[in-house]
């Protein structure tokens, strides 16, 4: 057979490094910045002394690479956000069994700061009964989510090693409630979210599972660079969906639903309802293979329909190293897109909803793909920072492999923040406020400060966090909190409509975190707002002439 | 060979019978491996026929399969003095020489005995790289995919690159070609900024040098820099109008940057110079379903298709067309070419693995 032709000379001496190498290509630097302003202000406020420890040995355990997340949650009703943050825990080089990550040492304890009025925060960790996470776990992430309607935000911690359930008493503690709830899982859990699958009016949960591995049977990669391996070294595993049957205990429904028959490399979790049926439905980011995204098919099981949806490959048709994603609509038609970050030479996907169920990779129209060439995205997030009425894009960045330089020194571990302004529809690259050069993971968004404009917590392998700080501006704003009567209380999984904007009313997505559950809307120069909520019990309510700039409670209304 | 050399001798020599006796012993020691007392028997053989150039040729052979190499030169050399026209003794002597470190000493007999292989090796070790990649390569077309002989001739190949370039810097340090090859050799180390600065040089030294746009071109492509890639890009697509791959070049960065109009033109232009280029069309396709033009995109990559049916730019193809028919609401058709884009990436990647 003749050979066929071909122009790239290059790509082939490239391609076979790549093979001798044995490493997923990594990420050189983008200079993303435009302007010499940004729309943040990039600091540590008083009080927050977290260093995300995680421990790197040279045994490279994979875990040492994938935590930590963050939360943003008002867990004491005093109307200011609180920030979560998940530790590692302390690795002996080698492991021995039994695994003791020493999570009684305070130095990997999570951490709960509560914020105070001035802006400072106060670590809070020992009082709410959150210090010491106990024995055999190296923490990874972290969801939040009322699941028992009390109108406190109750937190769940997944690891490497057993999950916690903490549920908050509504006087600033919490008591770990894992063994009742019989959500503690196995395994190595990375991202969770709560959401209603059922639209029963109580928070399911969903929990994203990496690989069958333990740190007995772990390996290095890459020759003589000895590196974190791929994951396709390891065993794929499955995810976990429980059940929340409404008297503080969850039924395991991983094999009934559907959800366990597809076995993969999950790290990030979304939802939003995709196919407008009115039922939530799971995107999950899985590392080096193909997306899942699982159809709610309304009768308590699920679908798996990514290759269908054209929701689960890249635009050539190649596997991505989904990591962090988003599902939420970017371009203001109405229906959720899907945006997943991934590693160099990937690009991230955008996954454009073109309706009746089918998506289309929009890398190349949006510009993300010229973004993202050479870049390792975790936490991203879809909020409109700039509050001209465009989503725009944050993603937290940092290479896998903490020696990718010696394997290729065009990519680097630590990277930049990306900060991209949604311009009708093209991502185009702003100045997010530093150029510090980190190993990012976690991303949370949320205002911290309610002064009306979006700000992000970044967490930092080996650091502290970043905190970016909206320097805020003139345009119009408009912040709902949900509260849910027939439907869950928090109203997840409601579509919520402002201006022609959408948003679907959750706490998850981005990568091992969680966000402010408000519903946050730029309105650019409009004074009124015309507000729809479409709940999941339902219900369809309109709200005509709303006042902008205010932070806006909806109650769903009793009866239909 | 060597029993068969040794045969005609006690044929035709009339050997004394004690001779005769040893030889049969040695031969059925070399048949059991007991090369040891192949080799004693080959001794006693020579000490009684001292005159017996193929008895010293079966003790060399003897000794250089008991990995004795250095033993088996004296006798050899003595094979040859008796008998200076002894393929059999040049080609063992050539061997035990080489084997020992002397591939210089080793040439002439290897040359003798007309064994490339061996040749082609001593010549790679003597800094003769553009012999022997001649008498690797005639080897090669007897013994291919032999992988000493593809290791030797890929070894040889590099050094003599080595060789040409070593010389290129030394005699011309500050010359285009001095800097575009050492921007070369960055880029095979992934070093993209000195490649980057290597062809900067080179350029303000000489800008009108053919490829070194297109060369610098794929070190912005390399690192996601679309508009400087572009810019080089175009640069060469001026300097060599009739340069498909300059055209393509350029039509791919455009399109990465999603300009999928200017990109289509420059795609379709690589298209003419050049036609059925299976690259040019899957990035021509993109570029049409990128601007809405589905049945144009429909059309290149069955075109694609029509000339590429298997590997991974077929099952790229297949898969954009599974995009354009699901948009279509044709649920059956992009089923059908979704199968066949798994198909082939499967068959792709387990090709992969096997290399």
């Amino acid at each position: 057979m003749k050979m066929p032709k071909r122009w790239s000379r290059l790509r082939r001496v490239l391609g076979t490094l790549k093979r001798l190498f044995g490493v997923a290509c990594a990420s050189a630097v983008v200079a993303a910045a435009t302007s010499s302003t940004s729309l943040f202000e990039v600091k540590l406020p008083q009080g927050i002394d977290f260093v995300l420890r995680n421990s790197p040995s040279p045994q490279k355990y994979l875990i040492e690479t994938m935590p930590g997340g963050v939360a943003l949650l008002d867990y004491n009703g005093d109307g200011l956000l609180d920030i979560f943050v998940v530790n590692g825990g302390q690795i002996e080089s080698p492991m021995k069994a039994p695994e003791n990550f020493s999570r009684h040492d305070p130095r990997y304890w999570n951490r709960l700061y509560r914020q105070n009025r001035d802006g400072s925060f106060t670590d809070v960790t020992e009082q709410a009964g959150l210090a010491d996470a106990g024995d055999g776990n190296y923490g990874m992430g972290v969801a939040v989510g009322d699941y028992d309607n009390d109108g406190f935000p109750d937190l769940y911690v997944t690891s490497y090693g057993k999950n916690v359930l903490y549920h908050n008493n509504g006087d600033g503690t919490f008591t770990d409630v894992t063994a009742k709830a019989g959500v503690a899982g196995d395994g190595w859990s990375v991202s969770a979210g709560f959401f209603d699958y059922d639209n029963d009016g109580k928070l399911d949960l969903f929990v994203t599972r990496y690989m069958e591995w333990d740190t007995q049977h772990s390996k290095d990669c890459g020759g003589n660079f000895h590196t974190y391996c791929p994951p396709g070294e390891f065993p794929r595993t499955t995810n976990i969906l429980y059940h929340n049957r409404g008297d503080g205990t969850f039924e395991d429904v991983s094999v009934r639903s559907g959800i366990a028959a597809k076995k993969g490399h999950g790290l990030g979790v979304a939802f939003a309802d995709y196919d407008g049926d009115g039922l939530t439905d799971i995107y999950v980011a899985n590392d080096g293979m193909q997306q899942y995204l699982f159809h709610n098919n309304g009768n308590g099981t699920f679908t798996e329909t990514g290759m269908e949806a054209g929701a689960a490959l890249n635009v050539d048709g190649g596997p991505l190293s989904g990591m962090g994603v988003v599902f939420q609509d970017y371009d203001n038609d109405g229906r959720p897109d899907v945006i997943v970050t991934t590693l160099p030479r990937q690009t991230y996907a955008v996954f454009h909803n073109d309706s009746k169920g089918s998506f289309s990779d929009r890398g190349l129209q949006t510009g993300l793909t010229m973004l993202s060439g050479v870049t390792s995205g975790w936490g991203v997030g879809l909020e409109d920072f700039d509050n001209d009425g465009q989503k725009d894009l944050f993603v937290a960045q940092g290479h896998v492999l903490d020696n990718v330089e010696k394997i290729d020194p065009s990519l680097h571990y630590l990277e930049p923040t990306l900060l991209a302004l949604n311009r009708n529809g093209r991502f185009e690259p702003a100045n997010p406020g530093t150029d510090e050069l980190v190993a990012a993971r976690g991303a949370a968004f949320g205002d911290l400060n309610n002064d009306g404009a979006m700000d992000a917590v970044v967490t930092v392998l080996g650091g502290p966090p970043q905190i970016f700080m909206n320097r805020g501006g003139i345009s119009h704003w408009l912040t709902i909190t949900l509260r849910g009567t027939r439907s869950n209380r928090d109203g997840l999984g409601a579509r919520v409509q402002v201006n022609g904007q959408t948003r679907f009313a959750t706490t998850a997505g981005s990568y091992e975190s969680a966000n402010d559950k408000r519903l946050h809307f730029g309105l650019a120069a409009a004074k009124a707002a015309k507000i729809e909520v479409y709940w999941p019990s339902g219900t369809h309510q309109t709200l005509n002439d709303v006042p902008v700039d205010q932070f806006l409670e909806i109650r769903e209304p009793e009866r239909p | 060979m060597i029993l068969g050399i040794v045969m005609l001798w006690l044929a035709w020599q009339a050997p004394s019978p004690e001779a005769v006796q040893h030889v049969e012993t040695a031969r059925h020691a070399e048949a059991e491996k007991r090369f040891e007392l192949a080799v004693a028997e080959y001794r006693k053989v020579t000490d009684l026929e001292p005159n017996s150039a193929p008895a010293f040729v079966s003790l060399g052979q003897a000794l250089i399969e008991e990995h004795d190499f250095g033993g088996a030169i004296r006798p050899l050399k003595r094979a040859l003095e008796l008998d200076p026209n002894s393929a059999s003794a040049h080609q063992l002597l050539g061997y035990a020489l080489l084997a020992q470190g002397y591939p210089t000493e080793a040439i002439p007999h290897l040359e003798n005995a007309h064994e490339q292989a061996a040749l082609g090796i001593a010549q790679a070790e003597t800094g003769q790289f553009a012999d022997a990649i001649v008498n690797l390569q005639a080897a090669l077309q007897k013994r291919p995919n032999d992988p000493d002989l593809l290791y030797y001739l890929g070894r040889a190949s590099g050094l003599l690159s080595k060789q040409s370039i070593d010389t290129l810097l030394t005699a011309y340090p500050d010359s285009v070609r001095a800097h575009q090859s050492m921007a070369e050799n960055y880029i095979v180390l992934r070093q993209m900024p000195e490649a980057e600065k290597e062809y900067q040089h080179a350029l303000q030294l000489r800008p009108d040098t053919p490829n070194l746009h297109l060369e610098l071109g794929h070190v912005y492509a390399q690192t996601s820099r679309w508009p400087q890639a572009e810019e080089q890009f175009r640069t060469e697509t001026k300097l060599q109008p009739g340069n498909a791959e300059a055209a393509y070049r350029l039509g791919d960065a455009l399109l990465q940057q999603g300009k999928a109009k200017e990109a289509r033109v420059e795609l379709e232009h690589s298209d003419k110079l050049l036609p059925q280029m299976p690259e040019t069309l899957y990035a021509l396709g993109k570029a049409e379903a990128l601007e809405g033009d589905s049945a144009a995109a429909e059309k290149t990559w069955t075109t694609l298709l029509s000339i590429e049916k298997e590997g991974s730019l077929a099952a790229q193809a297949h898969f954009g067309l599974a995009g354009l028919y699901r948009k279509q609401g044709k649920a059956k058709e992009a089923e059908a070419e979704l199968q066949e884009s798994q198909r082939l990436k499967n068959s792709s990647s387990s090709a992969e693995e096997q290399k």
